[in-house]
């Protein structure tokens, strides 16, 4: 039992640590991602790579993901961002779409649809995380220290521009705003954070393929950040927590024929969805007054 | 091409505009305007509604693209300049519609217009609590420092116009290009406004105002450009300009039809 919780509880603080990264873009920067699940994959398949053939240190392997995921982010927001706003969720999706077919086909780095199996534990100093014990405290501070940074980023004069671009673009250029260079950068940030819950992920589970990077995890994350409350530092978290949870409960409800589960918990998403919009739009921890 | 003159009487001309047209598809919202700035003193346009003012405006802060002519920021091109770099080169600007930060807070709307940098540290001297007592000082001119900490979308409309102009006032700019700045005001706040622009000239900035207000243009204006269809008619005196029979039918004829 005690083994049961102790996972659950890692695979939260990795989707937490994914949702407030996306939270950060979607409820401060105003930009809308579809492809969040593929900077985690990134992050994933570059761990799991230099795990199987280089290295096991979890450092070397957060700065080699974070890097990768970040410079690719950024060859995406270049381009994508100096249009209108909008035009990234569609610029977004493509890439999205576009990631998984390489994640799939691109079989001698990604081990194509079958993954990569038999990763390594990894280990700081020499130490590894074998313990799921150790592996939960390990992604409860990985995620302590994404939501300090983040908090801290936020509440400076960069979070600051952040906001009034997102508020109102052509406001924050005619206040010196270098509107493409800050937004970039925030993606930037966004991806390569996002990259050390891959990173964790695939250090965990010890196997990776590309089901955990499709769509539907980018659709489940930015679901997170709405159910939770956008914009909010606790939002992502509680959404995290509440969706992580679901279909963990779904499976304890006797009456629920194990094989509808998935279906059922696709029907509770679309409900629980409309009924948030139309009583809380703002999400569960939104608060009328707007935090921050 | 500095201006060196520096004559009493003629003011030094801050920016400089000349032969300045847009078309939008075929239609010339602004065509060949010519007109000077000059330094440490309030111009005001008028004209009837689509005369191209605001249009002028967004041409000036590079927010729109001129189809031909010069604009010269103390005699350097900033034709194509993006709207961010020529705001740092010190033409700020309001807008008709406001477009506050509205999710933040007054005192977040603004520190983030003080703060020119981006990044975490900024470039100039003041240190981030120098910047939040300039801040609050701002605030306390305009009248808005008790409602510091709420959010700029639950302010009421007048407040909302000060904010506006509360975080013009942050900006270090050397030119502010205001647009109906006082359109809706109430009297008492209205002498606050005036009172408030003329305590900013005498520190030295150069003001541009859009106004519809004619009772607002007498009182504040040294000079007047008027526009119509997007043409410069005039450009001078304010009771040069207020005294002629044609000006005046143009703009009340368009008023009241």
């Amino acid at each position: 039992m005690l083994a049961y919780v102790a996972n659950l509880a890692t695979l939260i603080c990795i989707n937490a640590i994914l949702a407030v990264t996306l939270n950060f873009i979607m409820g401060y920067a105003g930009i809308f991602s579809l492809a969040h699940a593929v900077f985690f994959g990134v992050g994933a398949y570059v761990a799991a790579l230099m795990a199987l053939q280089w290295t096991d240190s979890l450092l070397l392997q957060l700065a080699f993901a974070m890097t990768v995921s970040g410079l690719l982010s950024a060859a995406l927001a270049l381009p994508a961002l100096r249009v209108r706003g909008d035009y990234f969720v569609a610029a977004s999706l493509g890439f999205q779409v576009l990631a998984v077919t390489v994640f799939s086909e691109w079989k001698s780095v990604t081990g194509g649809i079958g993954g990569l199996v038999g990763i390594p534990p990894a280990t700081i100093a020499g130490h590894a995380f074998v313990n799921p014990m150790e592996f939960l405290g390990l992604a409860a501070v990985a995620l302590a220290l994404v939501v300090l940074l983040t908090r801290t980023l936020v509440r400076s004069s960069f979070g600051r521009s952040l906001k009034a671009i997102r508020d109102s673009e052509s406001a924050a250029l005619a206040f010196g705003k270098n509107v493409a260079l800050i937004k970039t950068l925030s993606v930037f940030y966004s991806s390569a954070m996002c990259a050390t819950a891959g990173v964790l992920y695939a250090d965990y589970l010890s196997f990776i393929n590309v089901e955990s990077f499709t769509i539907d995890a980018s659709t489940l994350f930015m679901a997170m950040v709405i159910v939770g409350g956008i914009g909010t530092v606790w939002g992502p978290l509680v959404g995290a927590v509440l969706l992580t949870l679901l279909p963990a409960v779904l499976t304890y409800l006797p009456f629920l024929p194990q094989t509808e589960i998935g279906s059922v918990q696709q029907m509770v998403y679309g409900l629980a969805m409309v009924l948030l919009m139309i009583f809380k739009p703002d999400g569960l921890m939104g608060i009328k007054q707007g935090e921050a | 091409m500095l201006q060196t003159s520096s004559l009493p009487t003629t003011p030094a001309t801050l920016l400089e505009i000349t032969g300045l047209t847009k078309s939008f598809d075929g239609v010339k919202a602004v065509e060949d305007v010519s007109l000077q700035l000059r330094e440490g003193i309030i111009t005001t346009l008028v004209g009837p509604n689509g005369a191209g003012k605001t249009t002028l405006f967004n041409l000036i802060t590079g927010h729109l693209r001129p189809s031909s002519g010069e604009i010269r920021w103390q005699g350097t091109s900033i034709v194509g300049c993006a709207p961010w770099k020529i705001a740092r080169l010190g033409v700020a600007r309001t807008f008709q519609d406001l477009r506050l930060f509205s999710h933040m807070t007054v005192f977040e709307n603004v520190l983030t217009a003080m703060e020119k940098s981006a990044w975490f540290w900024q470039s100039e001297r003041a240190t981030g609590a120098q910047r939040r007592e300039r801040a609050r000082q701002i605030l306390d001119a305009t009248g808005l420092l008790h409602k510091a900490d709420v959010r700029a979308n639950d302010l009421a409309y007048a407040e909302r116009k000060f904010l506006s102009l509360a975080r013009i006032m942050a900006t270090d700019a050397r030119m502010w290009l205001l647009d109906e700045p006082a359109s809706g005001l109430d009297p008492r706040s209205y002498e606050l406004f005036v009172a408030l622009l003329r305590s900013e000239v005498r520190r030295g900035i150069t003001i541009c105002i859009i106004e519809h207000n004619l009772e607002i243009v007498v009182s504040i204006s040294d000079r007047i450009s008027f526009l119509d269809q997007g043409r410069l008619l005039a450009d001078g005196e304010p009771e040069e300009i207020l005294s002629n029979p044609h000006l005046s039918s143009i703009y009340f004829g368009e008023r009241n039809s």
